[in-house]
């Protein structure tokens, strides 16, 4: 899990179908006051995307390898394999064996690690910039040349029910995680990203094998490079590791449509903990809708910073939660605005019904003009904290390209500062309905409390 | 076998750039000023990106603290931000909104801070805020009730926490009655009992400027800074700086406790104390807990998670403090592995007292202790922090170029003779879903 930040966004069926075919390259244009060169994105021959982000703060190269495979893309029968995959490629290759990643990149100061998602999974790398080509290399080899030994699957799945078992401790984890479950019933995005018991038991040598055959291939991915490099070395080291030929017969997975959430949604779940949460969702626009962009700021306006509506009232003025927090996540195939609150069981119908008094009240008379440009400053923030790393800008340029596109990403601040107040309304009304989403609470189990 | 040879390559280059790794070399300057009360100002310009973080440090911590009024400091720290004469704490967090930042204070160990962030075109109203809550608070007393049923809630939901059972019962039985052994936020029964004028007076005697340290690091320009810093902070009167007077800890004893708190995973802690920062032996200790619990190369990783499976999160805790500090091994595994993972964490410490630590594991814990520290000093907000929290520990913001050099001069024998030294004695608590 990452920090709420740009968004999460879009048209990856699209951009794979625009540059299959066609290499090429060119310099973006930059935000309207940026202080960095524009990326330099390359298509290379095999369809595989490169994106170079010149970033002089630090002698430290930031290397992100996006793939277009998550959690939707597996069937049934493969719950939790994408996730698998992302851990099985650190267990070893042809080349050399378990650990080995990670004493190399540890050995010159470096780190690595890995997420999977619904729509994508990422490898980074954080090296001394002499070590670029070193980890271009490691990820080509993570990607193609992973060997899947049994002994190590059998181990690895182990660890992740560890992980499993931490997300279950973590009430906040959890809650969003089990919302999402309710918000996209039925569809991909509901479904666990660790899988279930069985189907992690299923997964054997061959069956992860045929998966990274399937989705590991050029045209699907995204390699991102930033630090102080030079784009014309980078892509000659991306076309030495990556320009290999694309597995024959790629096609992109369809994407179903989330079926509407039939009115409103509750369920209650007894936890050991003596603090009670609430978590409430909405279906949202997905990633290539602009209609999103109102409700980033509508979410941001609504409990989205530390002055925000519903902080404000609940957690300052009647005192009734410890947090309250809303945002908005565009994924590929749908989007969903959650919010999340920490508070006393007694106190849950209570908020719940302050959260729709507030939606009311911004569905009536919309944001003033002072919370609209806090929200807009919000985000031209956060781009510009991204900045300060190498690796903020290349996990926001990957994401973009992977599930989104990288030119919307490089003028999203400028485009959310077109929005009006009435955009924000008119997306109060139109997407947060108040008898229409999901909610769901963690409750103490009668007796919890020693 | 064929891989074997294929990996000599890649070794060999290895090698070449563990000379050049990352050393948290410092290229940017910093300035160090000393207003005419006391005060030091630390400005590091730093171009890279639009932004400022603001590091306001006090001699204030439960190192000054006692078991009558544990997490005083946290909360004088969090009530700064809760109102001044002339701003509203709503008001405070909106301002902070706008300027694209914000502000937060809390209470820590060795001391406190008012920490701040903000687009660098407002740093000098970040500036006047940050001076605003730390001079002129109001702490309003229905205020002060709210919070401290936040806090009290908060202590109580670490009870509900496995591994903040873990943690806290094991600070508690390794430090007794030094201050160390509670966490900053406090105990439940002198939180119960903190009120508004023991806060004022807390506040007033920490609140002096000798031993404040303002750090700003970001796109600003050092004169500037300096002259706002003197405009703001110029007219505090100077005071005697606290002295703080923590009894010793305890001395070490084997020791060994389960406790049940309902969750899906076993928690196991092992503990021993560790040297101050200020020890000849810090360095030493640093690279051992980084061969035994350094990111993924480290041996708890390798050998607990990626061999046995026996974890998912494991690792080493070693922080600087400024009094004795401690040394943490710990795991966090499915309730049925309890037993064979408390023994394999124990088989790792005995381990390293036993064997030298092989050249090529050493080299990589070092690059890995060095590496991080390289990383981490990166933003604004941590660079802002280290400058203060180093300066407020005594041993200036230099020390860590110091440190740098230390840690490169780490050999086997030191790492060997630092584990028998400080991990001879171990105590082991196991936090477990049901009783065993």
């Amino acid at each position: 899990m990452t920090r709420p930040r740009l968004r999460r966004a879009a048209i990856w069926l699209v951009a794979v179908a625009l540059v299959a075919g066609c290499a090429g390259s060119g310099r973006l244009t930059a935000p309207a006051d940026s202080d960095l060169p524009p990326p330099v994105r390359t298509v290379m021959r095999n369809g595989m995307r490169l994106i170079v982000q010149e970033h002089r703060a630090a002698d430290l190269v930031a290397i992100y390898l996006f793939v277009g495979v998550g959690t939707r893309h597996e069937t049934a029968d493969q719950l939790g394999y994408a996730h698998f995959q992302e851990h099985m490629l650190f267990k070893g290759t042809d080349k050399f064996g378990p650990g080995y990643i990670d004493r190399v990149v540890e050995g010159v100061g470096g780190k690595s690690n890995a997420v999977t998602s619904f729509d994508y999974t990422t490898f980074y790398f954080i090296l001394p910039t002499e070590a670029t080509a070193t980890g271009i290399q490691l990820l080509s080899d993570m990607a193609f040349r992973s060997t899947f030994a049994p002994e190590e699957i059998a181990r690895e799945r182990e660890v992740i029910f560890e992980e499993a078992r931490i997300e279950q401790d973590n009430p906040r984890s959890a809650i969003v995680r089990q919302l999402y479950g309710i918000v996209f019933a039925g569809h991909p995005y509901g479904r666990p990203v660790l899988g279930t018991r069985e189907t992690m038991m299923a997964a054997t040598q061959e069956r992860l094998r045929a998966f990274n055959h399937r989705y590991y291939t050029p045209e699907n991915m995204t390699l991102v490079v930033a630090g102080p490099v030079d784009p014309r070395v980078v892509r000659a080291m991306a076309e030495r590791s990556f320009g290999r030929p694309n597995t024959p017969g790629f096609k992109p997975t369809p994407m179903p449509v989330p079926r509407p959430i039939p009115g409103v949604v509750r369920r209650e779940v007894e936890r050991p903990e003596q603090q009670a949460h609430l978590a409430m969702g909405w279906q949202a626009p997905k990633s290539d809708d602009p209609a999103g962009d109102a409700v980033d700021l509508l979410a941001t306006i609504l409990a989205g910073t530390e002055s925000s509506r519903l902080a404000r009232r609940l957690r300052d003025e009647e005192r009734l939660v410890s947090s309250v927090t809303m945002s908005y996540s565009a994924l590929v195939g749908g989007g969903i605005v959650s919010l999340r609150a920490d508070l006393e069981a007694k106190d849950l119908e209570r908020v719940e019904q302050i959260v729709l008094e507030e939606i009311a009240r911004i569905q009536e008379s919309g944001p003033t003009e002072e919370e609209r440009e806090l929200a807009v400053t919000k985000f031209e923030s956060q781009h510009a904290f991204d900045t300060e790393t190498s690796e903020g800008l290349a996990y926001a340029y990957g994401l973009a390209e992977t599930t989104w596109t990288l030119e919307a990403e490089l003028h999203y601040v400028e485009r959310l500062r077109k929005i009006t107040r009435e955009q924000i309304r008119d997306a109060a009304r139109r997407y947060l309905a108040r008898d229409n989403y999901g909610r769901l609470a963690f409750v103490p189990r009668a007796g919890a409390g020693r | 076998m064929s891989a074997r040879r294929r990996l000599l390559p890649a070794l060999l280059a290895l090698l070449l750039l563990l000379a050049a790794a990352p050393a948290g070399a410092e290229t940017l300057t910093v300035t160090r000023s000393r207003l005419p009360n006391g005060l030091t100002v630390l400005v590091r310009e730093n171009a890279t990106a639009p932004v400022v973080a603001i590091s306001l440090m006090v001699q204030m911590g439960t190192r000054w603290e006692t078991p009558d009024n544990a997490g005083i400091s946290n909360l004088v720290q969090i009530m700064a931000v809760r109102g001044t004469p002339t701003r509203t704490g709503i008001q405070i967090v909106e301002q902070a909104d706008a300027m694209g930042g914000s502000i937060e204070a809390t209470g820590d160990v060795d001391a406190s801070e008012i920490a701040a962030t903000a687009l660098s075109r407002h740093w000098a109203a970040m500036l006047e805020l940050v001076a605003d809550v730390a001079l002129h608070p109001t702490m309003p007393e229905g205020i002060l009730n709210a919070v401290r049923d936040f806090l009290l809630r908060q202590i109580r939901n670490r009870g509900d926490k496995p591994y903040d059972v873990a943690f806290d019962t094991m600070t508690a039985r390794l430090f007794g009655r030094h201050p160390y052994a509670w966490d900053p936020i406090g105990l439940k029964e002198s939180l119960e009992r903190l009120d508004r004028p023991a806060l004022l007076a807390h506040y007033r005697r920490h609140y002096v400027p000798g031993g404040m340290v303002l750090a700003v690091s970001g796109r600003v320009k050092t004169a500037e800074v300096l002259a706002q810093a003197r405009r703001l902070f110029g007219e505090m009167p100077p005071g005697p700086v606290p002295v703080a007077n923590p009894p010793a800890p305890p001395a070490p004893a084997p020791w060994r406790e389960v406790r049940v708190v309902p969750g899906a995973q076993s928690q196991i802690l092992m503990g021993a104390l560790a040297p101050a920062l200020t020890s000849g032996d810090y360095a030493a200790v640093k690279v051992l807990s980084a061969v035994l619990g350094g990111g993924m190369s480290g041996r708890f990783f390798s050998e607990l998670r990626d061999k046995q499976g026996l974890a998912y999160t494991t690792g080493t805790q070693y922080p600087a403090r400024v009094d004795t500090s401690f040394f943490l091994a710990q795991l966090g595994t499915a309730p049925e592995n309890t037993p064979k993972a408390e023994a394999a964490l124990r088989e790792q410490l005995e381990r390293i007292r036993r064997e030298p630590v092989p050249e090529d594991e050493l080299r990589v814990a070092k690059a890995y202790v060095l590496g991080n520290l390289a990383m981490d000093r990166r933003t604004n907000a941590r660079q802002a922090w280290y400058l203060a929290a180093y300066e407020e520990a005594g041993v200036g913001y230099e020390f860590l170029d110091r440190y740098v050099a230390a840690v490169r001069a780490v050999t086997a024998a030191d790492v060997r003779r630092v584990a028998q030294r400080y991990l001879a004695v171990i105590r082991t608590i196991v936090v477990q879903p049901t009783p065993p």
